[in-house]
C-alpha cells in the first residue's frame, strides 16, 4: 500500500503540470502582495470629486433661488460647493477636511438657508458667518480637541434636555423610545470622551475607524436590544455581527493595535483562503480528477492492475494520495504568502494576535496567527475533501478528465449563489444540501450558523453522507470495470 | 513434461448478447512458447485480457502457477509479466524511472536488477532519457523490461515485434528463446507478423471468431500443410506447362510442379533439351503463414 502511494506520489511529483499551476499561484500571490503593499489606500475624505463640483457649478448658475421649486436644490448644491471650496485650503486626507464635511458643513448650510430660502435673515446670517469664522480660524490653527470638546458638549446637551423630556412624559412608548434616545446620546458623549481622552485626531486611520464603527454597533445593539424578543434570525444574526464589531473595535481602542489591517502579512495571511482559496481548489481538483482518467486514456491503468494488489487497494492509494496532495496545496499556498509576504511586508506582523468573538462567554479570545490558520485549515478541510473525492468519482467513473475537472469547479462557484438564495428565500429542504453544510468555520465560538435549527453534528452527519454516497459507488464500479481497448 | 504454469478451461466472454469467446481452452508448461494466432478481431486480445484478470470473465476459469483468477489474483498475478496491446509507458518519465516504478510494486527488486534487465535489452544507452523521446521499438523493449523485471514464469506478450527493425526482431527473438530454456518460463505471444513466429515458437494456438479450432506443435501443422511442390523460375511458364501438364502456373516466369528430389535432374536434362532457360529451382517453404490461411480461410469478423 506505501509502495503504491508513493508510486502515486512520484507521478504527480514527475508531472510538468503541477509545476506550471505552482509557478501560476506564485505570481498570482506575488501580484497580490505587491497590489497590497503599494496600490492599497482607504478612500478620501473628499465628499465631492472635483468633477461633480464643476457640474455643480454650472448646474447652479441654471437654477434660480428666487423660484420655489429651485430653492431647495439650491441651497443643497450651493453648500456642497461652499464646503468644498472651504475644504480646499487644507491638505488631503487632513484632518480638517474630515471635520469640514461632518460638522462644519451644517453651518454652512444654515446659512444658505438664511441667505437664499424662504424666510430670509440677513442678522441671523451675519451671526452664523461670525461662528463659521472662528471654526474656521480654529481649524486653521489645528485645533481638532475644540470640535471633540464641541461634540461631547453637544452630546451631554443632549442628553440633559431628553432627561427632561424624560421626567415630564408618562406615556409609555414614549418613555421606551427616550430612554433608548438617551442610550444613543451617551454612547456619542463616551465616544467623543474616548476621542479626548486617547488624543484621537479626526481623521481615517485604524483607530478613528475603531472608534467609528464602536459608535455605530453600539448604537446598533442599543437599538436592537431593545425589541430583543422580536428579532428574527437574521436580526439575531446581525446583532451578534455587531457584538462582536464592538468588542473588536473596543479591543483596537484600549490596546492601539490595528487587529483589522489587511495590507500586511498577517492580514493577507488570515484571509487567506477567500484570497487563495479558489488557487488551492484547482490544484486539488486537478490532481484529483486526473489521477484515475489519465492511466485510462494512456492506457497505464493496465500496467497497474496486472500488479499483484488488488483494485480496491490500486484505488485506494490513489485516494490517499489525493488527501495528501490536498494537505500539500494548502501548506504550499501558505509558505508561498509567508515567504513573498515576508520579503514584500516584513514579519513583524505575525506578533500581532488574531481575535475571535465568542458567543457564549461573551469574551474575546485571542489567538496567534498560526494557531488562527491551522483553525481556517481544519474547517476548510472538509469541503476541499468533498470536492477533491467527487473530482475523483468522475474520474474514474467517467475516465474523462476535462468532466472530472469541469464539474467540481462548476460545485465550487456555483455553491456561493445557491447558498445564499436558500437563505434569502429560506428554503428549509435545501438545508441538506452539501454547500449549506462544508462550511464548519460558523460553528466555532458559538456563532450562529447560515439557517435556523442547523448544528455541528447536523453538517457532520450531512458531508459525510455526501461523501459516502461519492466514495462507496467509486469502488464498486472500479472493481467491476472491464477494461477495454485502448 | 515440466510443470503446469497456465491452464484455460472453457472460457466464454459475452459483452452483452454478443459472445466474443466461446469455450476457449488451452494450457502452457514451462518453457513453452505459445504462438496465439487469429485475424483481427478473433479474440486475441479478449483472452489475454480474461488471463490476466482485465476483464470479467463470463464463464470457465483461469488458473495461473494452480491459482484461479478470479478468486486469489494477487497469488496468481505475481508471477506473471505482461504487455497488454502496447507497452503501457509513462512518458513523462525517463525508462529508468518507469522501471523504478514496478520495481517498487514487488519486493526485492533493487537497482541491480533493474540494470541488470536494462542491459538484457540492450536500452543501457539511452535508459536515462525521457520516454517520450523513444523510438516505438525502444519503448517496445522497455515494455519487456517491465514485463520481465520481476522474474515472471508466465509471460504474456500482446505483438512484442510491433515497430522493431528486423535486427531487433532477431533479438528479442533469442532473447524469448533464452528466457523460456534458461528461466523456464512460459511465454505467451499473439501476433500478426506470422513469419516472426514461424522460427520459435513451439506450440500454436490459432483461434478465429472466438473459437480456437487448432493447437498443436507448430511442426505438425506445417507438415499437413505442406505438400512437396518444386518451385521453377524459367524464361517460358507456358512451354513448361505443355511438357509438364500437372505443373501449376503462378506468372510469366514462375511455376510450381511435385516432384521428389530425386526427379529433378530429370527435369532440368528435359527442360534444356527444349531449350527451355532456367534460372532457379527451390523447394517452396510452407511458412506459418500459408499454413494459418488455409486454417482460418480468410478473415471474417463477426
Amino acid at each position: 500500500m506505501n509502495r503504491l502511494i508513493k508510486n502515486e506520489l512520484t507521478k504527480i511529483f514527475k508531472k510538468k503540470n503541477l509545476y506550471i499551476t505552482l509557478m501560476v499561484i506564485l505570481a498570482f500571490v506575488i501580484l497580490t502582495n505587491c497590489i497590497y503593499k503599494f496600490f492599497y489606500h482607504t478612500g478620501s475624505y473628499d465628499e465631492y470629486t472635483d468633477k461633480y463640483i464643476e457640474y455643480a457649478k454650472e448646474e447652479l448658475v441654471k437654477l434660480d433661488p428666487n423660484k420655489p421649486s429651485d430653492t431647495k436644490m439650491y441651497i443643497e448644491m450651493k453648500t456642497q460647493i461652499d464646503v468644498y471650496d472651504l475644504s480646499q485650503k487644507y491638505e488631503k486626507n487632513s484632518w480638517q477636511r474630515s471635520v469640514l464635511s461632518a460638522q462644519v458643513s451644517s453651518y454652512v448650510n444654515q446659512k444658505n438657508t438664511y441667505l437664499y430660502g424662504e424666510n430670509k435673515d440677513p442678522e441671523k446670517v451675519t451671526e452664523i458667518e461670525k461662528e463659521l469664522n472662528e471654526i474656521i480660524e480654529k481649524l486653521d490653527r489645528g485645533d481638532w480637541k475644540y470640535f471633540a470638546q464641541k461634540e461631547f458638549e453637544q452630546a451631554k446637551t443632549t442628553c440633559r434636555e431628553l432627561e427632561e423630556q424624560k421626567a415630564k412624559t408618562e406615556d409609555k412608548q414614549e418613555l421606551q423610545s427616550l430612554e433608548i434616545a438617551i442610550k444613543n446620546a451617551k454612547i456619542d458623549q463616551e465616544v467623543a470622551e474616548i476621542r479626548i481622552s486617547k488624543d484621537i485626531i479626526y481623521g481615517n486611520d485604524f483607530r478613528n475607524t475603531a472608534l467609528g464603527s464602536y459608535q455605530a454597533e453600539s448604537k446598533n445593539i442599543i437599538n436592537m436590544e431593545s425589541e430583543i424578543q422580536e428579532l428574527d434570525y437574521k436580526g439575531k444574526q446581525t446583532y451578534n455581527k455587531s457584538l462582536e464589531k464592538r468588542e473588536i473595535s473596543q479591543y483596537i481602542l484600549e490596546n492601539n493595535v490595528d487587529i483589522n489591517k489587511t495590507n500586511d502579512l498577517r492580514g493577507i495571511l488570515k484571509d487567506i483562503f477567500s484570497e487563495y482559496g479558489l488557487f488551492i481548489i484547482v490544484m486539488i481538483v486537478m490532481i484529483a480528477g486526473t489521477i484515475v482518467s489519465e492511466e485510462f486514456n494512456k492506457g497505464t491503468i493496465k500496467l497497474l492492475l496486472v500488479k499483484p494488489y488488488t483494485r480496491n487497494k490500486i484505488l485506494f492509494a490513489k485516494f490517499a494520495t489525493v488527501l495528501i496532495m490536498i494537505m500539500f496545496s494548502i501548506f504550499a499556498v501558505v509558505a508561498m504568502e509567508i515567504i513573498v509576504g515576508g520579503v514584500i511586508f516584513g514579519l513583524d506582523s505575525l506578533s500581532v494576535p488574531i481575535l475571535q468573538y465568542n458567543f457564549t462567554t461573551g469574551n474575546l479570545e485571542t489567538l496567534n496567527v498560526f494557531e488562527f490558520l491551522g483553525i481556517q485549515i481544519l474547517t476548510q478541510l472538509p469541503k476541499m475533501i468533498l470536492l477533491a473525492t467527487l473530482a475523483f468519482a468522475c474520474s474514474t467513473l467517467f475516465t474523462n478528465s476535462a468532466v472530472a475537472i469541469a464539474l467540481p469547479l462548476l460545485g465550487f462557484m456555483s455553491a456561493d449563489t445557491i447558498n445564499l438564495l436558500v437563505i434569502q428565500f429560506k428554503v428549509q429542504f435545501m438545508r441538506i444540501f452539501v454547500s449549506m453544510n462544508w462550511n464548519f468555520e460558523e460553528y466555532l465560538y458559538g456563532n450562529l450558523p447560515k439557517m435556523e435549527g442547523m448544528t455541528f453534528g447536523f453538517s457532520v452527519v450531512i458531508c459525510l453522507l455526501y461523501w459516502v454516497v461519492m466514495f462507496i459507488p467509486t469502488f464498486i464500479a472500479f472493481q467491476k470495470k472491464n477494461i477495454k481497448n485502448i | 513434461m515440466g510443470k503446469t504454469i497456465l491452464k484455460c478451461e472453457n472460457l466464454n466472454k459475452k459483452f452483452g448478447k454478443k459472445q466474443i469467446l466461446k469455450n476457449v481452452s488451452f494450457e502452457m508448461q514451462e518453457g513453452d512458447i505459445l504462438g496465439f494466432i487469429g485475424p483481427n478481431g478473433a479474440g486475441k486480445t479478449t483472452t489475454i485480457k480474461l488471463i490476466l484478470g482485465l476483464q470479467n470473465i463470463t464463464e470457465g476459469k483461469v488458473r495461473i502457477n494452480d491459482f484461479d483468477v478470479e478468486k486469489q489474483f494477487t497469488k496468481a498475478i505475481k508471477k506473471v509479466g505482461a504487455i497488454v496491446e502496447n507497452p503501457d509507458l509513462y512518458m513523462y518519465l525517463s525508462g529508468n524511472e518507469n522501471l523504478r516504478l514496478i520495481a517498487n510494486l514487488y519486493q526485492g527488486i533493487d537497482q541491480t536488477r533493474i540494470n541488470e534487465v536494462v542491459r538484457l535489452v540492450k536500452l543501457e544507452n539511452r535508459i536515462h532519457d525521457k520516454v517520450s523521446k523513444y523510438s516505438l521499438g525502444m519503448r517496445q523493449r522497455l515494455g519487456i523490461a517491465q514485463a520481465i523485471l520481476h522474474r515472471p514464469n508466465l509471460l504474456i506478450l500482446d505483438e512484442p515485434t510491433n515497430g522493431l527493425d528486423p535486427e531487433g526482431i532477431k533479438e528479442m527473438r533469442e532473447l524469448l528463446i533464452d528466457l523460456a530454456q534458461k528461466e523456464k518460463m512460459a511465454i505467451l505471444i499473439s501476433s500478426h507478423n506470422l513469419a516472426e513466429l514461424d522460427n520459435f515458437c513451439n506450440k500454436v494456438c490459432i483461434i478465429k471468431n472466438g473459437q480456437i479450432i487448432e493447437t498443436s506443435d507448430l511442426s505438425r501443422i506445417k507438415k499437413e500443410a505442406g505438400k512437396n511442390f518444386k518451385l521453377l523460375e524459367v524464361e517460358d511458364s507456358k512451354k513448361v506447362q505443355k511438357l509438364f501438364p500437372e505443373a501449376i502456373i503462378i506468372n510469366k516466369n514462375q511455376i510450381k510442379i511435385q516432384l521428389e528430389k530425386e526427379q529433378i535432374p530429370e527435369l532440368i536434362q528435359k527442360l534444356v533439351e527444349n531449350q527451355i532457360k532456367i534460372y532457379e529451382v527451390k523447394t517452396e517453404e510452407k511458412s506459418l503463414e500459408q499454413a494459418f490461411f488455409e486454417k482460418t480461410g480468410g478473415n471474417v469478423i463477426e
